[in-house]
């Protein structure tokens, strides 16, 4: 297999950021095609594709649209999540950068098939370059009617189209967390079922709200222009049609590779260049928050939602790091840490405490001051934090920890017997932070 | 839970019906199965809750299968109990090992980074994380690495002290100020495990209700300035009491410890305060107790006192009062119980044949007052403190709410939150910028000094303009027709929510103490008969016990206060008492005060304190406060509530009551009151507005009394 470009297709024609170029190249074909349809069967021919939601839990698309009410006042919204933090996921900027129309169009089409008015790209903060080109797109499409007022002539559909950029927070990708900040309040999830209502039921300003990835909004053209046939006729059965994957770490050509699912994952290693400055070690397939596969349990492996999960990992926002085997894994694992810890909202209890804590006996460990029982000191923060966080993202840090000890355990074992890397000459960075300053600001 | 759905649910194997949607913590409590918790309080929203996640229990609904087989689905995490809403068949399991071991998870994390200076810490023995430790916790941390450091004692208010160290972030004291006092003062700052409660730009916490999250946080972050450090729980003992501070009356506890006040927490009544207090009441009330005391009677040697025996006190008082005669004259203050009122009556009417009593309401005179008794009812406040969730608008007039009435305030806020009513105001211009009511009115009217007639004819007007099918008089056609709109559609507004129908007007005393509340009066009689809502304007008095007073004949009386001060000038008053009020300090025109009582021929003052007032008398007799006898007040709404002794008597001070009786003995016309039951037992036989006041209902809510005309 090598790649099957559907969205990614004229990624480096010039000007494809451009409303002309896009439609040239077949752009608002398919919200041409939507709008010559009913509403229900818009959703329909979704079902029929089987898109899954690409932010990373691989949620059937058509059941969130199918679940805005459709009848009734419609003071519906649709969000895009572009808030794109997970470490090792670089796709949505791309598509925002280059293809921002492709997002714009997913987004009046999802608008006309859940009959929503208002719609709001939720920016990552740190994506400038992208949010001025989306901005750009979103007036072209504005003055060619795509957006606005009786879309294309359609007395029954007015959408409009806004961006709100975030301010620098991972956890404001967590969708309820998006809809707090968006609101204004503080960058905090809210409740889920069974204890409140989805946000399709109630979500922005107690409004019916529809929210998918840049990346599954980028899809839906596709899939109106040539049907939901064509695109389930890709990829596997369960998983099917194609999937971007931000390809970094120890290979040649990193980059962003629209793939089949079901492709194996070797043959995206090998898409990138294959491993540089050593042999393969690990993978990390879907961004830093899923467990990390070591190279002997990579054989076989096919990049599906399915199939990463049977590896013991999972598909995830597609963020594929590649790491050889200069890799030292518990540096790894504690950068990871970090992360989690600097990104934790603060709002439920394993999650502020259980993040911070696992960074702390990590830096410890690599500082060359590690215990023996601190492996398994780690381990169990990761079962207090599992599952019982009020987000997922309490979920996403324990993960990768542990992942890393059960499959790099020695690793970690000589780091505390000889307090020093198990990875000839590597030295770890120094602490990246150090104790909260008292008071003022955060490192 | 009248048309609430019942559901069927599973808790630890008792099955339970409970209503649908009812938060599973709540199920459980009730059926007698304790779920731990550090965040979730019923009174605070959920939206911002359910994140200590102490309450976690496993839970399982069940399924029905493609054959149509009904399976139970066990949810594959746990869910927290507080935010766990109840549904038909959901089975829910509270002391499963994987419960067990969350449990021990959290407070593993939570006292991680908490200092453990629990042996100096205010909250140590009444703390729910010390709490939750010993029955839930691990024996041992596995914590080595650095504690989180703040410095402690950052103070957040002139009340209220942080302990950043301390605090698990439940989100308690940020909702508190969000949801009830409505002021969002405190927040969150900064993420992860540097989030810490703060004010917006380090500005001071001063919410009218700030002590209220000292009390509910769960553990020792937020204190109180003043009882920091000063005690042990465990060394306080506690008295249920009534505030004195102002006439909501609080139900509130007296932490006491040899005689002293340390601490004044809330105690439920769900018709008054629910559980809240405010800083007035909850700070200001053990510093009015306390300090320099009267602890034996004084009399004046001289331009100084010296301290006498009660019997010659007494003797002196009583000499003096009998000479005067039905020429004597009784002042009280609005700390006074309602058995020191009737005391106080029985003795100048019965015992001296005198009906010089008086009593100042507010700035309110008394004919203002039977002038709206005749528009509106006996019934000074007919909608109640808890009647205000029923009301679907209240106006508030003339009356910076919060301020005036801050329980009165919460309810009106608690209804709007919930969207039960919506709330209107017509206020001064002096009032403040934003008035706490300001920030959630559907409407807020401003009028200059006088001007309230005015603007109640603008409303009225506009209401006219707003539903053409109101039927007044031509009068009051006219009146209202000549009404200027200049005020920016603020009465539009205000008209649009009166016209949907009828609601209650809540009126601030002040309003009706200018020289045009006749105006006033008759305006917002218009305005009431053209909503349909003349039963319920609730004219709110404001002193502890104004409304006892009212009722047992002290308001108006044959002098007045004016004309007893005049009479004490004049001579025509040979003996004036003046019980546990100040008027030296407290009336409007403290000169012609001294002036008058420079001038009085004997002057006796009861009181706690040698007040400016005290110095001047002839006789002062030390006097009990709240926290040192029994008895009952009545508060705004004419709710009698009772209090209790919490210790002794400074010296020999007595209750008035008691004063009353022995001066009634010397008079020869013995009472036979042994305590305060004896007197309330007689105003229920002798006072038609304590006719349904019963020993029953003072132990629960308290007993309303019945408005009736009061006879002078």
């Amino acid at each position: 297999m090598a790649e099957l470009q559907v969205l990614l297709q004229h990624r480096n024609v010039p000007g494809i950021d451009g409303i002309d170029v896009y439609e040239s190249h077949g752009g608002y074909a398919g919200l041409r095609a939507a709008l010559g349809k009913e509403r229900q069967a818009v959703i329909d021919e979704v079902k029929a594709s089987g898109l899954r939601g690409r932010g990373g839990a691989g949620f059937p698309t058509w059941i969130k649209w199918n679940g805005l009410p459709k009848s009734g006042p419609a003071q519906h919204y649709l969000l895009c999540n572009a808030d794109e933090g997970e470490p090792g996921t670089f796709k949505d900027r791309e598509l925002l950068l280059k293809l921002p129309h492709m997002v714009v169009e997913g987004m009046a089409i999802a608008a006309y098939a859940t009959r929503s008015a208002n719609g709001f790209v939720y920016v990552r903060g740190e994506f400038v370059e992208s949010a001025t080109q989306l901005r750009r797109a979103i007036d072209q499409a504005h003055r060619r009617g795509y957006l606005g007022r009786n879309i294309l002539g359609h007395s029954d559909f007015c959408f409009d189209l806004h961006i709100h950029t975030g301010a620098g927070s991972y956890e404001c990708g967590e969708e309820t967390a998006l809809m707090s900040s968006l609101m204004g309040e503080r960058g905090q999830p809210r409740l889920k079922p069974p204890h409140g209502p989805l946000p399709v039921v109630s979500g922005v300003w107690g409004s019916p709200t529809l929210i998918n990835n840049v990346e599954t909004y980028a899809c839906v053209p596709h899939i109106l222009t040539h049907g939901g046939a064509w695109y389930a006729a890709m990829g596997t059965q369960r998983s099917p049609g194609t999937k971007i994957f931000s390809v970094s770490g120890h290979v040649a050509r990193p980059g962003n590779y629209e793939i089949e699912l079901g492709t194996p994952l070797t043959e995206l290693i090998d898409l990138a260049g294959g491993v540089v400055g050593g042999a393969l070690k690990a993978v990390i397939p879907g961004g830093s928050s899923v467990p990390i596969l070591p190279a002997e349990k990579c054989a076989g492996v096919t990049l599906d939602y399915e199939g990463c999960q049977a590896a013991g990992t999972m598909l995830g926002s597609g963020g594929f790091m590649v790491f050889n085997d200069k890799t030292d894994i518990v540096a790894l694992m504690r950068r990871t840490a970090q992360f989690y810890a600097h990104e934790s909202c603060g709002k439920c209890t394993p999650c502020r405490e259980g993040t911070r804590w696992m960074s702390r006996v990590l830096d410890r460990i690599t500082a060359g001051a590690g215990r023996m029982e601190d492996i398994d000191l780690l381990l169990s923060i990761c079962d207090q934090i599992d599952g019982r966080s009020y987000c997922p993202l309490g979920d996403a840090a324990s993960w990768p920890i542990r992942a890393g000890i059960r499959n790099f355990r020695h690793e970690f074992e000589h780091w505390v017997r000889h307090g020093s890397s198990p990875i000839p000459g590597f030295v770890p960075p120094v602490r990246s932070h150090g104790p909260s300053p008292v008071p003022g600001r955060q490192e | 839970m009248n048309d609430t759905k019942l559901v069927n649910v599973t808790i630890n194997g008792v099955a339970l019906q409970v209503p649908k949607g009812e938060r599973i913590i709540e199920s459980a409590r009730r059926a007698g199965i304790d779920i731990p918790y550090f965040c979730y309080h019923p009174r605070l929203s959920m939206e911002n809750g359910a994140n200590c996640r102490m309450c976690l229990v496993e839970m399982a609904m069940p399924r029905t299968g493609p054959d149509g087989m009904v399976t139970l689905a066990k949810h594959p995490k746990p869910q927290t109990a507080c935010s766990l809403p109840a549904d038909e068949g959901m089975v829910v399991e509270t002391e499963t090992e994987a419960t067990v071991k969350a449990r021990k998870g959290v407070l593993e994390f939570l006292l991680i980074n908490h200092p453990l200076d629990c042996p100096v810490c205010d909250r140590g023995g009444e703390c729910p994380l010390q709490n939750n430790t010993l029955h839930y916790g691990a024996g041992a941390s596995r914590y080595i690495e650095a504690k989180r450091r703040y410095p402690k004692a950052y103070p957040l208010s002139e009340h209220v002290v942080l302990d950043r160290e301390r605090c698990i972030q439940c989100a308690r004291c940020t909702r508190f100020t969000q949801d009830i006092s409505g002021d969002a003062q405190l927040d969150f700052l900064k993420r992860g495990a540097d989030t810490q409660i703060g004010t917006f730009n380090a500005e001071a916490f001063s919410s009218l209700f700030s002590g209220n999250t000292i009390e509910i946080c769960p553990v020792g972050a937020l204190t109180s300035r003043h009882y920091r450090f000063q005690a042990r729980p465990w060394d306080l003992a506690t008295q249920k009491s009534i505030c004195t501070e102002c006439s909501n009356g609080c139900s509130i506890k007296l932490d006491h410890r040899d005689g002293q006040v340390l601490r004044v927490n809330g105690r439920v009544n769900e018709a008054v305060n629910e559980e809240w207090t405010c800083d007035r009441g909850k700070f200001g009330l053990p510093v009015a107790i306390s300090g320099e005391r009267l602890t034996a009677p004084l009399l004046r040697d001289g331009d100084r006192f010296r301290e006498v025996s009660w019997d010659v006190a007494l003797g002196t008082v009583a000499e003096k009062l009998q000479r005067a005669g039905k020429q004597a004259a009784v002042l009280a203050g609005s700390k006074l119980a309602n058995e020191d009122l009737y005391a106080l009556q029985a003795l100048f009417r019965g015992g001296l044949g005198s009906t010089r009593s008086g009593y100042r309401l507010g700035g309110q005179s008394s004919e203002a007052r039977d002038v709206a008794a005749g528009l509106f009812g006996l019934n000074p406040m007919p909608t109640g403190i808890a009647g205000l969730e029923a009301s679907p608008w209240t106006l508030v007039v003339g009356s910076d709410l919060a301020v005036e009435q801050p329980i009165v305030f919460l309810r009106l806020r608690k209804s709007w939150r919930f969207g039960k009513s919506k709330a209107l105001e017509i206020i001064p211009a002096s009032a403040p910028g934003k008035t706490h009511v300001g920030a959630f009115a559907a409407s807020s009217v401003r009028y200059a000094e006088g001007g309230l007639a005015e603007a109640l004819r603008r409303t009225c007007a506009a209401l006219l303009a707003a539903n053409p099918g109101l039927t007044a008089s031509q009068e009051v056609l006219a009146w209202a027709g000549s009404a200027v709109q200049n005020d920016g559609g603020a009465a539009r507004r205000m008209a649009e929510v009166l016209a949907t129908g009828p609601g209650a007007m809540v009126v601030g005393e002040r309003a009706l103490a200018g020289p045009d509340w006749r105006e006033a009066l008759a305006a917002l009689g218009h305005l009431a008969a053209l909503t349909g809502s003349s039963g319920s304007v609730n004219r709110l008095v404001s002193g502890c016990n104004d409304r006892g007073a009212d009722a047992l004949g002290f308001v108006g009386g044959e002098l007045g206060v004016a004309g007893m001060l005049a009479g004490a000038a004049s001579g025509s008053v040979p003996a004036l008492w003046i019980a546990g009020a100040d008027p030296v300090t407290q009336y409007h025109d403290p000169q012609s005060v001294i002036a008058s009582l420079e001038r009085a021929p004997f002057l006796v003052v009861s009181d706690i304190k040698l007040t400016a007032t005290a110095r001047m008398a002839d006789v002062v007799l030390p006097s009990c406060s709240v926290a040192e006898r029994d008895g009952t007040f009545t508060n705004v709404e004419g709710r009698v509530q009772r209090f209790r002794q919490a210790f002794e008597p400074r010296g020999s001070a007595s209750p008035d009551w008691l004063i009353a009786a022995r001066l009634l003995q010397r008079l020869g016309k013995p009472s036979v009151w042994f305590g305060w039951q004896d007197l309330l037992a007689e105003m229920r036989a002798h006072v038609p507005a304590f006719g349904e006041v019963g020993f029953d209902a003072l132990d629960k809510d308290g007993a309303m009394l019945v408005a009736t005309q009061v006879v002078d």
